[in-house]
């Protein structure tokens, strides 16, 4: 047997627990939800072959629809808002040498923070009794005087803010570590060319990192399907459905109304859209994109 | 050499007869171990653990009880007893619960063990029924609770107000408190988006009247008729155009239950909608303040107005799971419970009737002194009014999941203006009849 094989199955060997692990955990419950969005199961008797009768339904509902909206927004929003604000302040980072890890550090902390730490920060800020809103009113300055969480029209972004503020750092570590890895000589020949930190930014940094940053937004439109857990801590996807996502939507199908054959359908259609995801990136990687 | 070899073998000798005396006694000792899986709740938690499970198990020498407290029961034990494991005493959230186990198989039938224990006699007829599925007693009521009035007693008096009867006097007392700078009421869903059902289900009663909500459980009545709309209305015009809620629709969405009760306690409101549950936590509230509490059945909403019910509402219930390997020692466990009125009343007391108010046949007599007056007067009125028929039904406890999600889910949809009230009973009404068609609606003791 050759180096190469030997070193192969070495390889494999050492993969394979964490591969039992994703098979057993991951994958087969995911194949088994497949097989369940063609049924009428509740969770706890009898499953029920129904066909495709999940997925009509499915397209007569309304919440369904505004869910995924709602989804399309906050990709929106997480493609631009996030990405704008760790570009610039990573690019900026890479100027500093004193104090640059403090700055890291602050930037990364909401990211270390769970989620419910995260969110009962928030709730408290924009509490109606205890929160800034009262301070500001009490000197004048009529804003926050309701919970934004609690109001229909901002809810969904609202928590879009609260996602973000976690989020952003995590783009900021990813963005500067890139950065670090573009030759210095050519921010020197720029230097001598007269071009400005922008320019420098624009034709030298941002092209360097493309792979990362194709990268980033790859993983941005692929986590952006799934988001739960702050909407369901702040809002619970209300008031009103305004801040319903496709998850909220899954969850409460599944554990209050006892519809998982209907929740599994959902939970297909978002696996089907994440696989297109991906399998767009693949083909661009193969067309010569360097992802 | 001699001498060594008789004394090791007398060594061996008694210590092969201590390991066989050890093992014998082991065998003979041995109790049948039963496993309950608990909520769990640090201040419940170590008075279940001495009043109970130590208490049973002092009693008796056939049976060990074990309590497990679990974080999130529910969905834990939901995955046990599908993959055909979990305790051997099953404790659920309510009848939905139930029915949902129940039609899985994965329950054992408690009829045998209620007609041979004396159950239907012990406890309060309405809890009985709740728990008969397709003929058969399925679930024991572990503890009861009503939507009530809480008021600020010391308030009322000094402003010479009194509780409602009917709707003129309600929205008369509304404007006055809200003229003296107060929230009608403090009340949150931050965190619990069901919060909302407690006041469908109480305006839904006092608006409609409770016959007209039993017609409409057992199908003899259409969920879109025009009382149940003007019902769904009449909560609407309180919450969101009056504010009646801690001041503003908003306010109720973002307050939770620390909030609430502060707010309560403080004034800023004065009156509270809430279950029994609260007992503890408002005695707890007005503990170290000059004020006082009091409570009053939630009054009759119509012009006329009328006597006020109590809504009928199991908190949690016990039963024994399928696969249970000692069903007869499981039905011994809860018929101790129910046999023990001084054990659970005592329990109960702890909890300030907040929980483990098991619905057994109570009368005056049956509680101590150390019941706080309040309480003990909840206790007798609701046995009293509930036994002459003036009873309502809660969401949580009669109506099925898909129903039962829609109440609190989309009545803010309707609170947001989105849709009318007549539409959305109409979708009330739709999800009704998907849960006949499915057969998974909940029993209704005949009124």
């Amino acid at each position: 047997m050759n180096i190469v094989s030997n070193k192969n199955s070495v390889a494999w060997f050492f993969i394979l627990p964490a591969f039992l692990i994703h098979l057993v955990v991951v994958a087969t419950p995911s194949i088994l939800s497949l097989a369940l969005c063609l049924t009428d199961w509740n969770g706890f008797g009898k499953i029920n072959f129904i066909g495709f009768e999940n997925f009509n339904e499915l397209f007569d509902d309304r919440v369904f629809k505004k869910a995924i909206v709602h989804n399309i927004i906050w990709t929106v929003i997480f493609l631009t808002i996030p990405i704008a604000l760790s570009l610039t302040c990573a690019y900026l980072l890479t100027g500093i040498r004193r104090g640059q890890l403090i700055f890291r550090l602050v930037f990364f902390f909401p990211y270390m923070l769970a989620s419910i730490i995260s969110c009962q920060i928030w709730k408290y800020i924009f509490h109606p009794l205890h929160g800034i809103g009262v301070w500001l009113s009490n000197n004048g300055i009529e804003l926050f005087e309701k919970s934004p969480f609690a109001v229909k029209d901002i809810s969904l972004y609202a928590v879009a803010l609260v996602d973000g503020w976690h989020f952003w750092g995590f783009l900021v570590v990813i963005y500067i570590t890139g950065m670090y890895q573009v030759d210095h000589s050519m921010y020197e020949a720029a230097d001598l060319e007269g071009a400005t930190k922008f320019q420098k930014f624009r034709f030298i940094t941002l092209p360097m990192i493309r792979p990362i940053f194709i990268f980033t937004l790859m993983i941005i439109i692929i986590w952006s399907i799934p988001t739960f857990d702050y909407i369901y801590i702040l809002t619970q996807g209300g008031p009103a459905y305004s801040s319903e996502v496709l998850a909220t939507h899954l969850y409460s199908q599944a554990f209050d109304r006892f519809n998982v054959g209907y929740s599994s359908a959902i939970g297909t259609l978002m696996f089907f859209y994440v696989l297109i995801i991906v399998s767009i990136f693949g083909l661009l990687q193969k067309i010569g994109w360097e992802i | 050499m001699k001498k060594i070899r008789s004394l090791f073998f007398k060594s061996g000798h008694i210590l092969l007869s201590f390991i066989f005396l050890l093992c014998f006694s082991v065998v003979v000792t041995a109790k049948t171990k039963i496993v309950w899986w608990a909520e769990t709740n640090a201040d419940r938690d170590p008075v279940f653990q001495a009043k109970l499970v130590d208490v049973f198990n002092q009693s008796q020498n056939q049976i060990e009880l074990v309590m497990e407290f679990k974080e999130g029961l529910n969905d834990i034990l939901r995955t046990a007893m599908v993959a055909g494991e979990g305790p051997d005493i099953v404790e659920t959230p309510g009848p939905s619960y139930v029915k949902e186990y129940q039609d899985a198989g994965l329950l054992k039938s408690m009829q045998q063990y209620s007609e041979k224990y004396g159950w239907k006699e012990l406890l309060l007829p309405w809890s009985y029924s709740a728990g008969v599925f397709d003929g058969e007693f399925y679930s024991a009521p572990k503890t009861y609770e009503t939507m009530i009035l809480l008021y600020n007693k010391t308030l009322f008096e000094e402003n010479g107000w009194r509780v409602p009867t009917n709707l003129s006097e309600f929205e008369a007392l509304a404007a006055k408190i809200k003229a003296k700078g107060m929230h009608v009421f403090s009340y949150g869903s931050t965190g619990w988006q069901p919060t909302h059902e407690h006041l469908a289900g109480m305006y839904l009663n006092s608006v409609a009247n409770p016959d007209n909500v039993y017609k409409a459980l057992i199908g003899e009545k259409s969920w879109d008729s025009p009382e149940f709309v003007e019902a769904v209305e009449l909560l609407r015009k309180h919450m969101v155009d009056e504010g009646y809620w801690s001041g503003s629709l908003e306010n109720y969405y973002a307050l939770g239950w620390d909030d609430f009760h502060a707010q309560f306690a403080k004034r800023g409101a004065a009156m509270m909608t809430i279950g029994t549950w609260t007992f503890q936590a408002t005695e707890n509230a007005f503990k170290d303040i000059s004020d006082d509490w009091e409570w009053a059945p939630f009054p009759n909403l119509t012009m006329e107005g009328g006597n006020p019910s109590f809504l009928l509402a199991l908190g949690t219930t016990l039963s024994i799971n399928g696969q249970s390997k000692h069903p007869e020692e499981a039905a011994k466990v809860i018929d101790f419970i129910f046999k023990n009125k001084a054990l659970v009343l005592d329990m109960a007391n702890d909890f300030n009737f907040g929980e483990f108010v098991i619905p057994l046949k109570y009368t005056n007599s049956d509680f101590g002194a150390n019941v706080n007056s309040k309480v003990r007067r909840y206790l007798i009125e609701f046995a009293q009014a509930t036994g002459k028929g003036n009873y309502g039904y809660t969401t949580w406890t009669f109506w099925p999941a898909e129903p039962g999600v829609h109440i609190w889910k989309d009545m803010e949809v309707l609170w947001a203006g989105d849709i009318t009230a007549k539409e959305y009973m109409e979708d009330h009404e739709k999800l009704w009849k998907k849960a006949r068609r499915k057969k998974a609606t909940l029993p209704v003791g005949k009124r």
